[in-house]
């Protein structure tokens, strides 16, 4: 070894005398160890905090939201995200923890909800207190997990997750046709589950007597149910189980070698997990009064891995930011006035973030070339600069002034959009000036497809620009935000 | 045992296993070199037959075809393929490398970001609508040979024979080429491949456009024996072909063929002769038997890990 | 390498920018929605009054995802219903587009939306009786009037929701007149009842097979995942002896290709498609039915110019039978609306109490009357047999 080289070596175990982890992650960390900026710094402080204090700060100022929101909107949409953060912190458990890929999930989730409408409404006539039909619940989903769990013992990897998988089918059709089940020795057929009618007369939760009626308990509701399983599983996670489980997702092999009991912790993982989707179920069932099949398929499966992943594997506090994030920006783009916003938003804050000192030369450019395209078409086709309004808020309005607004769009949208998509993946190969200069007309371009073509219909172009974001978030951070970068040798 | 029926029924498992037999092999190609699930695949599938309607129209529609019928079907088909391929390594430059070194899970979500952007893609351009090839049209529907009572209709036929030819062709390459020789070395330990001399990036992207382009003659294919596409069709194809591909014991090409036929069939068998209603439900409870008894896939080698 | 830092940057720049967003709507939000209570009836004056000069109409469909042929054309009359209604009367209807997916937790959570949002004084939809089930309470909570152009469950109006309406007919006149046309008409002895495993067909099938079973006929029901494009194995499962396959599917391209499999297989059987197969563009067959709740409007000759005004505002998209009733329900609650504001103010309730008593002409023929639960008061179900893709009224 040279010497008078600086050399970064793994540091000694911490303060709570917890080892580091292994070269190779050391390795993949060594970028994120050259930075000292703010982002590191509050991230070290956070970790150095006690679990209790990180919960406050965390949950408390969520708790005075319903006073300080009023629409009804958006107290449901805080209530669905809540939810939504405890199914990714369950989730998180078999994921993140263990390393296994769970992809039979949201199943838990729905068996969770039919359970407590099974206990508590009219159905079968039952009508539990929540405080019987919870525990209930949690404890059958917990077994169902165990079940789910058991193939683990012969399968690894990516054919665990497809059986997995098979299990969500499975439930999913059992959902849609349950409604004619026939029993042997029996005359007639059993409604289970009502089929794709599902079922629409399900209690309110009642602790006690006391029955949560409106938005704002059942909020704070799943805020309680948050800190608790959050709680729960953040101590479990700094325990012997959670080391293990570390263990066994980083090298299986060398866990058993340990002596570590792999298969229980496999199939502990999936209870956990299970438990904890059981739970939220029964909470969303009661919210919303009914339950359906359609609500328990692969595309809540698809969110729920995209919050886990986008927050990073891992770290219960990244899954549940990632799923607080997203789950918003999806509804705040839900109102089509919010599409154009966050558009210009994302363009303009993306622009100066990359460009910085040249940003301004850049804008500049592009508000010039519009000047220059718009004046030259009042010349030449004045059909190009009269179409109606497209957009709804004064940005939009604004911006129609400026850009070009042709009357009939037909062939040029398609043509327009196939164009900007070419110009976008060709101006990331070019380097240095050239793509500087190429990226006006880009931008430009961007900004006449989104007038003409995407502002019309906000339901579609919210779920374009949701993939576009996801590809160029996980290129630029695969960790996700709050994972620990980790390299693994293929 | 009434032979018709059960001709009948083999006749539909085969064409529509050959159909998933093809999107698995570009999910199992992608896997054995990257050991990457390439979710967008269905996607690219989707692509596909909506390039093979495009080039359908362009020539006439099924109406008032231009050039010959057989001439049409080939042009699509290349088309599509193409097309196909394109995109596939598009995919794979843009959102795929860059994540050449990360956590497998993180590919996961790159590629259901390109899965929305192109579905929905494609919603914006074409509309909602179900786009028709109307082969009903192009091919009498009842051209075709008889087979013990049961009419199988020319199409049908081709769609197989044509997907058995790709798959025997893919098999060759991968057997006999040098471009094979230099898949298997880089799927069986890319480092020593790169160190040998291979350029693994661009046998990445050779395998990514000979994956997307198989999987864009299956949307051509199964335009042509269904009649009809919709933005939203690449999901469950998608889905029936990973299947696919990991009952056949993901990583291996012959599996895959294999896996896609095989689904397919229980397919068939379980809606014709036990009930359509929980036609999925045994399907998948078949399959979740397979694999418990054959843990790593039907053609799956069990992999010897080294410690 | 060189790439790294740009795209680290590009993140940083993308995650400040959510981060900046959610906090600049956040902002928005709680200005939009301040204290709930009303002060003085000095507010709810200016309310009533602001609903007038700036009130807007939501669509809540499937936009995307599988179902999104049917709200997207939905959508497409909607917006053209607007523009007509506002070009000829003058007014300044707006309309607001809400996604339900399918989902009954997404409708449940773009009724609050329509809900919270002061501006909107009718909703077209919800468009699946699913979504009714989830949204149709809270609009009732907050009086607003929800006119559907598709939702057809029978148990929709049976005064559960009190401002529910819809203008097609439910559908326990749709199973009996398909039954009577195939016993009487076809002289069906023997039929398949297909579903599609969603909430329309599943209860559409039961009433056809218990119908059927009425009349003497063998029946025998199968189902389809609504998503399937392959019916060769159910073609293969129709028993050579069988007359009539009645499909209930809302998706005219899968009766089309159920249709295609039975030809190619040589069974007798033709396809009955019900209401929701209903389109000349999609389902074409050489022989077959379909049933309607309207005759078709490309033949009538009244709605002739409607229909060329219509294929000029979308660029000839094809439609079928789900957009009309969408153009009508949005007519219905503009009329309502401006019926209400011809004192200058209206609330929610007021516009509802309008659509209650509408009249209006339908351009499906006929006159739109709501009964006291919000059914038509005259529905009537037409039987249409098409020929190499032309469609024949016969019932």
């Amino acid at each position: 070894m040279a010497d008078g080289d600086p050399v970064d070596l793994p540091a000694p175990p911490d303060a709570q005398n917890r080892p580091r982890i292994g070269v190779d992650e050391w390795v993949g960390q060594v970028e994120d160890r050259r930075e000292h900026g703010p982002r590191v710094r509050l991230v070290n402080a956070w970790n150095e905090l006690h679990l209790a204090a990180k919960l406050a700060i965390f949950v408390g100022p969520a708790a005075f939201l319903p006073f300080v929101v009023s629409s009804d909107y958006w107290m449901q949409v805080a209530v669905i995200t809540a939810l939504y953060a405890v199914l990714a912190v369950g989730l998180n458990v078999a994921v993140g923890f263990a390393g296994l890929l769970d992809l039979g999930y949201v199943a838990f989730f729905g068996f969770g909800a039919y359970a407590y409408t099974w206990l508590a409404s009219e159905h079968f006539d039952l009508h539990w207190d929540a405080t019987y039909a919870i525990p209930t619940v949690v404890v059958a989903s917990a077994a169902l997990g165990f079940i789910v769990g058991l193939p683990s013992r012969r399968l690894v990897g990516d054919y665990l997750a497809i059986v997995t998988l098979f299990f969500l089918f499975i439930f999913n059709t059992l959902l849609l046709n349950a409604d004619r089940i026939n029993i042997p020795f029996k005359e007639g057929s059993i409604n289970f589950t009502r089929g794709p009618n599902g079922i629409s007369t399900v209690d309110p939760m009642s602790f006690f007597g006391l029955e949560l009626r409106t938005l704002d308990h059942y909020f704070w509701l799943s805020l309680v149910t948050f800190a608790v399983v959050v709680g729960a599983l953040y101590l479990l996670n700094e325990s012997r189980t959670g080391r293990a489980w570390r263990a066994l997702r980083e090298d299986p092999l060398a866990a058993e070698l340990m002596s570590m009991p792999v298969n229980r912790l496999k199939l502990l993982a999936f209870s956990i997990g299970a438990a904890a989707a059981g739970l939220t179920g029964s909470i969303f069932a009661a919210q919303n009064g009914s339950v359906f099949p359609v609500d328990f398929d692969l595309t809540l499966l698809i969110s729920l891995y995209a919050f886990v992943i986008l927050g990073g594997a891992g770290s219960i506090l990244g899954v549940a930011i990632g799923a607080v994030t997203i789950n918003v920006a999806l509804e705040l783009l839900r109102t089509p006035e919010n599409a154009s916003f966050v558009f210009y938003f994302l363009l303009l804050v993306a622009i100066v973030a990359i460009l910085r000192r040249r940003a301004a030369a850049v804008l500049a450019g592009i508000v010039v070339l519009g000047f220059l395209l718009r004046l030259a078409a009042e010349g030449v086709k004045p059909s190009w600069t009269t179409g109606e309004d497209r957009g709804l808020t004064w940005v939009d309005r604004l911006v129609e002034d400026w850009v070009l607004l042709p009357t009939d769009i037909a062939r040029i949208d398609d043509v327009a959009y196939i164009g900007l998509i070419a110009a976008v993946l060709a101006l990331l190969q070019l380097r240095g000036f050239v793509r500087l200069a190429a990226l006006v007309p880009v931008l430009y371009l961007a900004v006449f497809v989104w007038q003409n073509v995407l502002v019309i219909q906000p339901s579609v172009a919210r779920y374009i620009m949701l993939g576009a974001m996801l590809v160029a978030l996980m290129a630029a951070r695969p960790q996700g935000l709050f994972g620990t970068p980790r390299v693994e040798i293929v | 045992m009434d032979w018709t029926t059960f001709i009948q029924l083999t006749v539909n498992g085969l064409t529509l296993g050959s159909v998933y037999a093809l999107i698995a092999l570009g999910y199992s190609m992608v896997y054995g070199i990257l050991k990457l699930l390439n979710f967008a695949h269905g996607e690219v599938f989707m692509v596909g037959a909506f390039i093979g309607w495009g080039v359908l129209n362009l020539l006439g529609g099924a109406v008032d075809p231009r050039v010959p019928v057989w001439l049409l079907i080939t042009l699509m088909t290349a088309a599509a393929m193409l097309g196909a391929g394109l995109l596939g390594v598009v995919i794979e430059r843009f959102a795929y490398r860059p994540l050449r070194n990360a956590p497998r899970i993180a590919p996961l979500i790159s590629a259901l970001g390109v899965s929305f952007f192109l579905q929905n893609s494609v919603l914006i351009l074409y509309g909602a609508n179900f786009k028709t090839y109307d082969t009903f049209t192009l091919v009498d529907p009842f051209s075709g040979i008889q087979l013990g009572g049961v009419n199988v209709w020319i199409i049908r036929i081709v769609v197989f024979v044509s997907a058995i030819a790709m798959m025997l062709g893919l098999f060759a390459l991968v057997r006999y080429s040098r471009l094979g020789k230099a898949m298997r070395a880089t799927s069986f330990d890319r480092e020593a491949a790169s160190m040998m001399g291979i350029d693994v990036d661009k046998v990445i992207v050779k395998t990514f456009f000979i994956g997307s382009a198989l999987a864009g003659a299956a949307g051509v294919l199964v335009g042509l024996v269904f009649g009809q596409i919709n933005h939203f069709m690449g999901f469950n194809y998608g889905l029936k072909g990973f299947t696919a591909a990991v009952i056949g014991g993901i990583g291996s090409i012959p599996g895959a063929m294999f896996g896609g036929l095989f689904i397919g069939l229980a397919e068939a068998y379980s809606a014709g002769y036990i009930s359509s209603v929980f036609q999925d439900l045994i399907v998948f409870s078949l399959l979740v038997v397979v694999l418990l008894v054959r843990p790593s896939g039907l053609f799956g080698r069990a992999t010897i890990q080294k410690v | 390498m060189q790439e790294k830092p740009g795209l680290k940057k590009l993140a940083a720049g993308v995650a400040v920018a959510l981060v900046g967003a959610l906090a600049l709507t956040a902002g928005a939000v709680a200005k939009v929605s301040g204290p709930a209570s009303p002060s003085a009836s000095s507010a709810e004056l200016a309310r009533a009054q602001a609903n007038c000069r700036s009130a807007e109409i939501g669509v809540a469909a499937p936009l995307t995802g599988p179902a999104a042929f049917l709200g997207q054309e939905q959508l497409s009359w909607a917006q053209f219903a607007v523009r007509q209604f506002n070009q000829s009367r003058r007014t300044n209807f707006r309309l607001v587009q809400g996604d339900t997916q399918l989902s009954a937790s997404l409708a449940r959570t773009v009724a609050r939306q329509f809900v919270g949002r002061r501006n909107i004084m009718g909703v077209v939809g919800p468009s699946t009786s699913q979504a009714v089930i989830s949204g149709a309470g809270l609009f009732e909570a907050a009086s607003l009037a929800a006119v559907s152009p598709s939702a057809t469950r029978i148990d929709l109006t049976n005064g559960q929701f009190r401002t529910f309406f819809r203008v097609v007919p439910n559908d326990s006149g749709q199973a009996r007149s398909i039954v009577a046309y195939s016993v009487d008409t076809i002289k069906a002895t023997r039929a398949v009842v297909v579903d599609s495993q969603d909430d329309y067909s599943t209860a559409l099938a039961a009433g056809l097979q218990s119908a059927f079973r009425a009349r003497n006929v063998q029946v025998d029901r199968e189902s389809v995942s609504n998503t399937t494009t392959d019916f060769s194995t159910i073609a293969t499962r129709v028993s050579a002896d069988a007359q009539v396959v009645v499909f209930a599917t809302q998706t005219p391209a899968a009766a089309q290709a159920l249709s295609d499999q039975l030809l190619s297989q040589g069974k007798r059987a033709v396809v009955f498609g019900t209401d929701g197969a209903f389109s000349p563009d999609e389902f074409k067959p050489r022989n077959g039915f379909v049933s309607g709740f309207a005759p078709d409007i490309k033949a009538s000759r009244t709605a002739r110019s409607l229909v060329a005004a219509y294929n000029r505002f979308s660029r000839n998209r094809t439609f079928g039978t789900f957009g009309p009733p969408a153009y009508m329900s949005a007519t219905v609650l503009m009329t309502a609306i401006n019926a209400a504001c011809r004192d200058g103010r209206a609330t929610r309730a007021e516009v509802t109490r309008f659509v209650r008593i509408t009249r209006l002409a339908s351009i499906l023929g006929g006159t739109i009357r709501f009964t006291a639960r919000g059914d038509l008061t005259d529905p009537d179900w037409f039987v249409f047999k098409v020929t190499n893709g032309t469609y024949e009224t016969v019932g």
